[in-house]
């Protein structure tokens, strides 16, 4: 149990130091972006990762998430604090009816299912405009007022929404480590095996995988309301793009596909090396994402994480064999 | 009132009346052999009483209770496992990882269902591969393997599609006895086989199809003789 629990408070714990050793609010800025990536990443990959369910519609879900939050805080007063968990589950109950549908289809349909209702969900926010101010969106001028253990929160500074972002990518990372264990997960497993003998045996599939996609939504709804709190900004472009889809995609397949940590090493990676070639090659940089994950998924199927995790047993092993010698 | 009742079944693919009109009842404890030249029907039998196709008419009971309309897993739940004419294992799993999912349907806790997995492999005498990937296989342990995870599920009634399919003579030996075994624990089994050596040592009756309908019902040794059956079964297969 220790032995588990002891690469979480290592992780957490360093989490915590950040704010304090990096001075540069554009460092901070960096951070903040690979939280809220590996919670994304981490959101598909209790789908597509442990359930082999590829979705390419993800960024409707985010986006439920952040124009729910956005809309509620505007229009209603709620704060953002607690907009991202209603958002979180708007984005849950969107993704019960559209699982339901799309959970009828297989393989590269339902991936092509997936990228339609997303398109679907954008149109609607492009022209419901009554609700969600059509292609000009919503912008937070200021943030409501804060008090925590007797200071006044600086909504100008980084580190709270640093502080955040940590929460909600642990939190992820979390619930996958947690799914893993428990029943579902191995449901999951099954389903992305064989569909049919995961049924034979009384799995009900249809159930696990609604289920689950509740869940990614609720986390990557989540995620959602987290980008309006901090970008204080929501527009259909921003936050309901096919490239934010691709991009939670691109992680999970890069990090590595049903691992805990994966979504973790994919966002770096994205945010580092993507956001490189997304400023020198600003609309092909969908291509690039294409490219770089057919070379992983043809040279490295495992993904970053999986094929170091699979590395560093293999090094434990034959020093324990040396040691035993 | 027998376990399972099957009256009327009806299944067309288009023009093709791939089950026509069939009935017939397992009881108790029985092993049924259910036989017919290739393309009679047998399979999509299966496939109607466990819900992996809906039948186009007729009625399914377990033990007085309809099964129409139940999708697989439910089927599965009720009583009824099966196991598939080409091998559905979960590849990139291990044996015992494989058996331990089929067995989470009686148990709620991962340790139970390990447990539970573990003893059906004993039974099987598949111990021994427990940690082997389920992809690598040979062709008897693969067939082993797929009755193993029907077994976890601890069906009252048990179908299964040419377990011996491809097994050298020694092999469909053992294979018999394990079937033999698991009837004896109570579990009453539909027995599809073309290697019939093992259908006549021990199927208790024998249902022969032949284009989806039945042609002949009786003890193994009996129905054999029938014209009608080796005109169908044997007349297609020979020539
Ligand atoms: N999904 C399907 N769509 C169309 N036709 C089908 C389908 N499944 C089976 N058939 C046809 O129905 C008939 C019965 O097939 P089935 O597989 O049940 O035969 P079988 O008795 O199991 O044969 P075998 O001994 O070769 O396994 C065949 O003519 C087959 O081509
Ligand atoms: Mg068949």
């Amino acid at each position: 149990m220790t032995r588990q629990l002891a690469p979480w408070l290592a992780g957490a714990l360093l989490l915590a130091a950040v704010p304090a050793l990096v001075e540069s609010p554009f460092a901070i800025h960096v951070c903040i972006l690979v939280l809220m990536w590996t919670a994304l990443g981490a959101a598909w990959n209790l789908l597509g990762g442990f359930a082999g369910q590829v979705s390419f519609g993800h960024a409707s879900l985010f986006g439920v998430g952040a124009y729910t939050t956005i809309i509620l805080y505007l229009r209603a007063g709620v704060a953002p604090w607690w907009g991202m968990p209603a958002g979180g589950l708007a984005a849950a109950l969107v993704s019960l009816p559209v699982g339901l549908l799309c959970f009828r289809l297989r393989g590269p349909y339902f991936s092509l299912a997936t990228l339609a209702v997303s398109e679907l969900v954008k149109l609607v926010a492009l022209n419901w405009e009554s609700v969600t101010n059509g292609p000009v969106g919503y912008l937070i001028t200021a943030l409501p007022p804060l008090r925590l253990f007797g200071h006044a929160v600086d909504w100008e500074s980084k580190t709270p929404f640093y502080v955040v972002a940590a929460a909600l990518a642990l939190a992820a990372l979390a619930a996958t480590a947690l799914l893993r264990r428990a029943r579902l997960g191995a449901y999951l497993v099954a389903i992305r095996e064989d569909e049919e003998a995961a049924e034979a045996v009384g799995i009900d599939t249809v159930r696990a995988k609604v289920l689950t996609l509740a869940l990614s939504a609720f986390v990557a709804g989540t995620a959602g309301g987290f980008y309006a709190f901090y970008f204080r900004y929501v527009d259909p472009d921003a936050v309901l793009g096919l490239s934010l889809s691709m991009e939670m995609v691109f992680i999970a397949v890069v990090g590595g596909l049903g691992t805990v940590g994966g979504p973790l090493v994919g966002a770096v990676f994205l945010t580092t090396v993507g956001e490189a070639v997304r400023e020198r090659f600003p609309s092909g940089h969908l291509v690039f994402y294409g490219l770089f994950m057919m070379l992983v998924i043809r040279f490295l199927p495992e993904g970053i994480w999986g094929r170091a995790r699979r590395l560093a047993t293999g090094l434990q092993e034959r020093a324990l064999r040396h040691g035993a010698a | 009132m027998a376990l399972l009742e099957v009256e009327g079944l009806t299944r067309h693919f288009g023009g093709l009346r791939a089950v026509a009109d069939l009935s017939f009842a397992l009881r108790e404890g029985e092993i049924l052999g259910l036989i017919g030249p290739n393309g009679a029907g047998k399979t999509t039998v299966f496939h109607l009483v466990t819900g992996f196709l809906r039948p186009s008419a007729g009625e399914i009971r377990l033990a007085g209770r309809s099964l129409v309309g139940l999708r697989p897993h439910a089927v599965a739940r009720r009583g009824i496992a099966r196991t598939f004419q080409i091998v559905k294992p979960f590849p990139g799993l291990t044996v015992k990882e494989n058996v331990a999912l089929a067995a989470f349907l009686r148990h709620r806790a991962r340790r139970d269902a390990e447990a539970a997995a573990a003893e059906v492999l004993e039974r099987l005498e598949l111990s021994h591969r427990s940690g082997t990937l389920a992809s690598q296989l040979n062709l008897m342990d693969q067939k082993r393997l797929e009755m193993a995870k029907a077994l976890a599920t601890r069906p009252r009634v048990l179908l299964l599609d040419e377990p011996m399919g491809g097994l050298n003579p020694a092999e469909v030996d053992v294979a018999s006895g394990m079937v033999e075994r698991i009837r004896e624990g109570g579990v009453a089994v539909i027995l599809v086989e073309h290697v019939m050596k093992a259908i006549m040592r021990i199927s208790d009756r024998v249902l022969v199809v032949n284009q989806g309908q039945k042609i002949a019902e009786g003890p193994p040794a009996a129905v054999v003789q029938e014209p009608a059956v080796l005109a169908a079964y044997f007349g297609k297969r020979v020539a």
